[in-house]
């Protein structure tokens, strides 16, 4: 409960007061009682009022309230889809050198105006370690950490194998993490 | 035809009344207490630690905090296999669960749950039997308890088993003989044994036990927890050093009938603390027949007589379940003690101070008399 940390005055041998039991068996039930009463009013309190913010007890009833998930947090890797609705991706293939299990493969293509785009963008969930680097790789902000981490698993392994029609993710669903980056990458150099 | 021609019918009320009485200690302890207690347990110490405790069982989505793991609890050892061991004695190993839920919810024969009240002509006792060495009664039957634990122990063919059987031999007598001796005064102040008397004498607030006898009260609270067998005294199970003590060798049923057991006792140890320290069915500042008098102007003689009942009754059951509240608090929060210095609490420290309270208790009386 208290933050922080405290450095207890403790003698080698106990004093008369902690040879006697009963003050120091007092103050051991003060303490717990100091934990139970509160977190046993404040949990009735949440309960009734709908409000799990006010419950004193860390702990998130997982699968029906979801925890708060940080700008740095690093889920399912996804492409970003732009405004004209295709990747932002130009098959460079950093991402694929940066890879350090290898789960990327990419198969790049020339668009009628002589930009380059993958034809097939290929990420394997099985073998994806959630590192972060293909982020770090891309110079053109196509491939991001989103903050997805649920249903990620399958019981099968060829069904983790996502296509580019998979990854793709409007670029207005992942503007936190976004930002993240620009504020990552520019912040160190005073830009 | 004529009910008067039934053989000894003037004593039917008489008869209903010891049977609802009976029908209504059996429901609060195996009914009630004992499946609550197990949730509250539970609970009570993760809240204590700052954990979430039992919340996930749940009909039509309803969770009630959890209150669903009772049942869950119960139907889970119902269904589980009665494991008997190799090697084991097995009328023992039957008899043993049944030597210990006994005792404990026979002790509530002689412990009054509310005073005497006059229904529609019928003088109605919350007492199922009236003795007059009802305390006394009560020592003798909780000390066949231990004879369950070590029962068990003998019969299961177990060397966990039977170090806590051993445990629980030693234990019982270095406590025991302390646990009288903390009730003496008890029984010097108010000058009876009978637990009724004791209960009425405190209707005065400034007559209850917790002040008349604050010493007494401490250390037959530390022989009620050691007589209990829970945490600061629980060697005979010692999870941590003979797995589970005496009902090692126990699954099922007949672990459920210790369960039951520890949790009656903790039932009763609260009544007795209620009798006898706590004012027993009184509210503080308020007199039975001032009380009486109020609801009878209102409602008249009967109902209110009733009323007053029902009320009694849930103070008397509203202090039982603060002070289990209590001693799940003693029980979650303190270590366990080693087996020699419980034997040092018992013989060193107990006994003597026991001795000198009811020498104190003694020349006090004798002064103010």
């Amino acid at each position: 409960m208290a933050g922080g940390y405290y450095k207890i005055k403790r003698g080698e041998s106990l004093t008369f007061w902690e040879r006697l039991y009963l003050p120091e068996i007092f103050r051991g039930l003060s303490v717990t009682t100091r934990h139970f009463i509160p977190n046993w009013i404040s949990t009735i309190i949440a309960y009734i009022t709908r409000t799990p913010e006010k419950r004193k007890i860390m702990t998130i009833y997982y699968p029906e309230e979801l925890p708060e998930i940080p700008d740095s947090y690093r889920g399912k890797p996804v492409l970003v889809r732009a405004g004209n609705g295709a990747t932002k991706c130009v098959a460079c293939g950093l991402c694929e050198v940066a890879c350090p299990p290898k789960c990327i493969s990419i198969v790049g293509g020339n668009r009628s105006d002589g930009t380059r785009y993958p034809e097939t963008y290929t990420l394997d969930g099985s073998r994806c370690i959630f590192c972060g680097l293909c982020e770090e790789a891309c110079p053109v902000e196509a491939i991001v950490m989103s903050h997805r981490y649920q249903d990620l698993c399958e019981h099968d392994r060829s069904k983790m194998i996502y296509s580019k029609e998979d990854l793709l993710v409007p670029e207005k669903d992942l503007q936190s993490r976004l930002d993240f980056i620009r504020r990552r990458a520019y912040g160190k150099c005073n830009y | 035809m004529d009910i008067t021609l039934i053989p000894g019918y003037q004593y039917m009320p008489e008869l209903v009344e010891m049977m609802l009485k009976i029908v209504f200690i059996f429901t609060m302890n195996v009914g009630v207490f004992a499946p609550l207690l197990g949730y509250v347990e539970r609970k009570q110490s993760a809240l204590m630690q700052d954990r979430i405790g039992a919340n996930r069982a749940a009909i039509l989505g309803f969770t009630i905090f959890g209150l669903w793991h009772t049942m869950t609890d119960a139907i889970k050892l119902i269904a589980k296999e009665d494991f008997i061991p190799e090697g084991a004695d097995k009328p023992l190993h039957f008899l043993a669960p049944f030597v210990a839920v006994v005792p404990a919810l026979i002790a509530f024969a002689v412990i009054p749950f509310g005073g005497t009240y006059y229904l529609w002509g019928h003088e109605a006792h919350l007492i199922i039997a009236d003795l007059d060495v009802g305390i006394l009664f009560i020592f003798a039957v909780a000390g066949i308890g231990t004879y369950g634990a070590v029962i068990a122990a003998w019969a299961s063919n177990n060397n966990w088993s039977l170090l806590g059987g051993v445990r629980t031999a030693a234990q019982m007598v270095s406590y025991e003989v302390a646990m009288g001796l903390t009730i003496v005064g008890v029984l010097m102040v108010y000058e009876s044994l009978k637990l009724t008397e004791i209960a009425l004498i405190q209707e005065d607030f400034f007559m209850w036990g917790i002040f008349l006898q604050p010493v007494g009260f401490l250390l037959f609270l530390a022989c009620a927890l050691a007589e209990n067998k829970r945490v600061p005294f629980d060697i005979p199970e010692a999870e941590s050093e003979l797995i589970a003590g005496y009902f090692t060798e126990y699954s099922g049923l007949k672990f459920a009938m210790f369960w039951m057991a520890e949790f009656v006792e903790i039932v009763t140890i609260s009544a007795i603390l209620t009798v006898l320290f706590f004012g027993a069915w009184h509210i503080p500042f308020v007199t039975h027949d001032g009380l009486l008098s109020l609801l009878t102007s209102v409602v008249g003689a009967d109902i209110g007589n009733l009323l007053l009942m029902f009320i009694h009754l849930a103070v008397f059951w509203g202090k039982v379940c603060f002070l289990i509240v209590f001693l799940m608090l003693i029980r979650w929060s303190l270590p366990r003690f080693r087996y020699d210095q419980i034997m040092k609490l018992g013989w060193k420290i107990i006994l003597p101070l026991a001795l000198v309270n009811i020498l104190a208790t003694g020349v006090i009386l004798l002064v103010v008399k």
